[in-house]
């Protein structure tokens, strides 16, 4: 067994593998969801997240879940990454959990974590703290999801605000993607009446913070099983393509830039998987890390495996441009890396303003 | 924390101070000249104590001790600012090796001088045209006698000069070539065959030796397997090192790091935010070196092979130059001044760091390694190559 995991999580990666790789198909799987112009499947969402249970892994088994947290989580997001099937696992297991386990009134979690939990239940996040007008854009998944979270700046701190998706006045306006894999939308509630807008929960700027930060190691994980997948594909493809009479696997050009991929990756590897064990002091610190150094890896591979592919790897055809254009897309994810850097030199200096 | 670790942290607070706190942070890479006969008897005081070898097995005088509880021996020693270790490469390198493969004669004869802290060791491993390419080894070994004849060169020998014997491999068979033919002798550095010429490096210091072997000579008794069998237990001694050390080795590296956000604080350089984000993303990667290390380890305590390990190497040794380098902007033009004449701390990091992407493997075999070996890519075709006269 790697460390940190156990036996459960080797079983869960193993299942979730299987049908998520079965999904991806060679890259089919992503060019139907293109097509289809809905970055949503409705039917991988029920057979996964419902039907196998992975909906609740990072859920207490109070709720249903499997109760195995950060680090469960961590090996769903890795095969979610290495497939970019689209469900919205990372918003409604993810952040929408964590902000209903942590923040949520206990009649909201005895209502909304079980249905998380068996997958009934998708949902998105967007931060709304300071839209004046009631409209947010760039929501993640808003557009598939049955629920909406929002975060509102209120005088003492943070009001977490649920809408369902069929609320009369809510509008949704979709957005056209670069990656065509993860949902965008305009979210527009001004005309939602405030008896379909309910209170779920509330909290400190502070603790919203944490939250949000902590989410950042599903993010991290997602960028591992993405980096990864593109190094798989990169070597497969260097080992059958002959040039000058030999693979170009055997040319140190091409090898060592494949070590650098895996450099890159085992980092994240590690900064990824401290982060999902680390005790709660330093769990802030061991996201941050995780995330910009995540997001700026599965770039820079994603980058690289279509500079190895050459002109194949330019094609539509071949799907690595989806990882590229994920990896791009993460890395603007809760803010960029420098970002990211930014807030850990204020606890290094232990100067923030 | 384990009662080992306890107790050791305790043995330092009771011993590592008076006359050994010049020592404090000192010794490490790049400083390796500092106090040379006080950190001679610093070991001679840890070996007195028992604290040489903790990991060798109880029957060689060793504490057996768990993997935890050595990691945390690393640790401990490091967090109160321990000189880098003398005999390292007798305690971590040779011991082991000879405890595996060496006879009941030899065991007798090499490990309580490692144990007790007298008696130092260095490996004798790189030539002048074996450096990369290791099994081109052109040093020749002959019995005769009742004795083995060695002539040749060695270089890079690091710490050959305080050292007092020398692991050498040598080509025994006449005519073999690359791994073939090769024996691992245990050798006596005083004695009148043998010439050891410092090397002074762009750091200024001169850890780094040349040997040099005319007529030298070790007992038929004195090798450790059998004819043929060098390289084999030459890769046997690299891999012993499984990687407890490098925790402590982070150690220093994390103290490193803090001095330079100290000076960062102190001159005015934290407000410049291009520093903030290197000194974030150092700070990043001294957090993957340790978890990163500790995957490796958990692994191989479980007897599991893990790919992660592969990486260590270029991974430490990037950013450790990289470190160096940050020093060097964090310093800005104060960073040209001698103080007192002499290279200051920063400096001497900024210029032996240069040494670490070269030394134990440069950063470009090591991605050989990598893709051969985690990511099992195909070897270059050997030899045949044309050789291009300028």
């Amino acid at each position: 067994m790697a460390f940190p995991f156990t036996e459960d999580h080797e079983m869960i990666r193993e299942a979730a593998r299987g049908f998520l790789q079965d999904w991806f198909d060679g890259g089919k799987g992503i060019e139907k969801i293109y097509q289809s112009g809905q970055a949503f499947d409705a039917q991988a969402w029920k057979s996964f997240a419902a039907e196998q249970g992975m909906a609740g892994i990072a859920i207490d088994e109070d709720y249903g879940g499997a109760g195995l947290g950060d680090l469960g989580r961590v090996v769903v997001m890795e095969e979610l990454g290495a497939s970019l099937c689209a469900i919205p696992f990372l918003t409604t297991c993810g952040i929408v959990a964590d902000i209903i386990k942590i923040a949520g009134e206990d009649s909201a979690k005895a209502e909304l974590l079980p249905k998380i939990a068996s997958g009934e239940l998708t949902a998105s996040y967007s931060d709304g703290h300071d839209a004046t007008k009631k409209v947010v854009t760039h929501s993640v998944y808003s557009g598939h999801t049955d629920m909406i979270i929002l975060s509102r700046r209120v005088a003492d701190g943070i009001d977490y605000l649920a809408i369902n998706s069929d609320a009369a006045g809510l509008v949704i306006t979709p957005e056209k993607t670069m990656d065509p894999t993860r949902s965008f939308a305009k979210v527009d509630w001004s005309e939602v009446a405030d008896s379909d807008i309910q209170i779920i929960g509330y909290g400190s700027e502070e603790r919203h913070a944490k939250i949000i930060t902590q989410s950042f190691i599903a993010l991290a994980a997602e960028c591992v099983g993405g980096a990864q997948k593109c190094l798989d594909m990169t070597l497969e493809y260097a080992g059958q393509r002959v040039q000058f009479d030999r693979p170009i696997a055997s040319f140190q050009a091409v090898k060592h830039r494949c070590a650098d991929m895996f450099i890159l990756i085992e980092a994240v590897r590690s900064a990824t998987y401290a982060a999902a064990i680390a005790p709660p002091e330093e769990k802030i610190e061991a996201a941050l890390i995780a995330k910009a150094y995540a997001s700026d890896a599965f770039f820079k591979v994603a980058s690289d495996a279509i500079q190895l592919h050459g002109g194949i790897g330019f094609t539509w055809e071949y799907p690595l441009h989806f990882f590229f254009k994920r990896a791009r897309a993460n890395r603007s994810m809760f803010g960029n890396s420098a970002g990211d850097y930014d807030r850990l030199a204020d606890y290094i200096f232990g100067d923030a303003a | 924390m384990s009662a080992l670790r306890e107790e050791f942290s305790q043995w330092m607070s009771d011993n590592f101070c008076g006359e050994y706190e010049c020592l404090r942070g000192r010794a490490t890479p790049g400083d390796e000249d500092a106090f040379p006969g006080m950190r001679l008897k610093w070991e001679r005081e840890m070996g007195a104590a028992g604290w040489i070898g903790v990991g060798w097995p109880k029957a060689y005088g060793g504490r057996g001790a768990s993997l935890d509880e050595i990691v945390g021996f690393n640790e401990e020693y490091a967090a109160h600012g321990g000189p880098g270790r003398a005999g390292h490469i007798g305690e971590t390198l040779l011991a082991p090796t000879i405890i595996a493969f060496g006879t009941d004669a030899q065991k007798a004869k090499y490990l309580p001088g490692i144990k007790a802290g007298t008696e130092f060791w260095c490996q004798g491993y790189s030539e002048p045209n074996a450096g990369s390419d290791l099994s081109n080894i052109k040093t020749k070994a002959r019995l005769e006698n009742g004795n083995w004849i060695i002539d040749g060169q060695k270089i890079w020998t690091s710490l050959a000069m305080d050292s007092d014997y020398i692991f050498v491999v040598a080509r025994a068979e006449e005519g073999s070539v690359g791994r073939h033919g090769l024996v691992f002798l245990l050798v006596k550095l005083d004695q009148p065959g043998i010439d050891i010429h410092p090397i002074k490096q762009m750091s200024g210091t001169a850890e780094f030796n040349e040997v040099f072997f005319d007529g030298a000579i070790c007992s038929e008794d004195d090798i450790i397997g059998d004819v043929g069998d060098g390289w084999k237990i030459a890769m046997a001694l690299l891999g012993f090192e499984r990687g407890a050390s490098t925790l402590g080795q982070q150690m220093t590296f994390a103290d490193e790091f803090r001095q330079i956000v100290e000076l960062a604080k102190k001159n005015g350089a934290s407000q410049d935010p291009l520093i903030r984000q290197r000194i974030a993303k150092s700070y990043a990667g001294l957090k993957i070196m340790r978890f990163t290390a500790l995957r490796t380890l958990e692994a191989a305590e479980t007897g599991e092979l893990t790919k992660e390990g592969y990486m260590s190497k270029i991974y430490w040794a990037s950013w450790h130059r990289d470190l160096g380098e940050l020093a060097m902007d964090v310093m800005g033009a104060s960073a040209e001044i001698l103080e007192e004449g002499e290279y200051n701390k920063m400096q001497k990091l900024f210029l032996f760091s240069r040494s670490d992407t070269i030394y134990g493997g440069t950063n470009q075999i090591q991605r050989n390694i990598i893709a051969e070996r985690a990511l099992g890519m195909p070897k270059e075709p050997r030899g045949g190559g044309t050789v291009i006269k300028g």
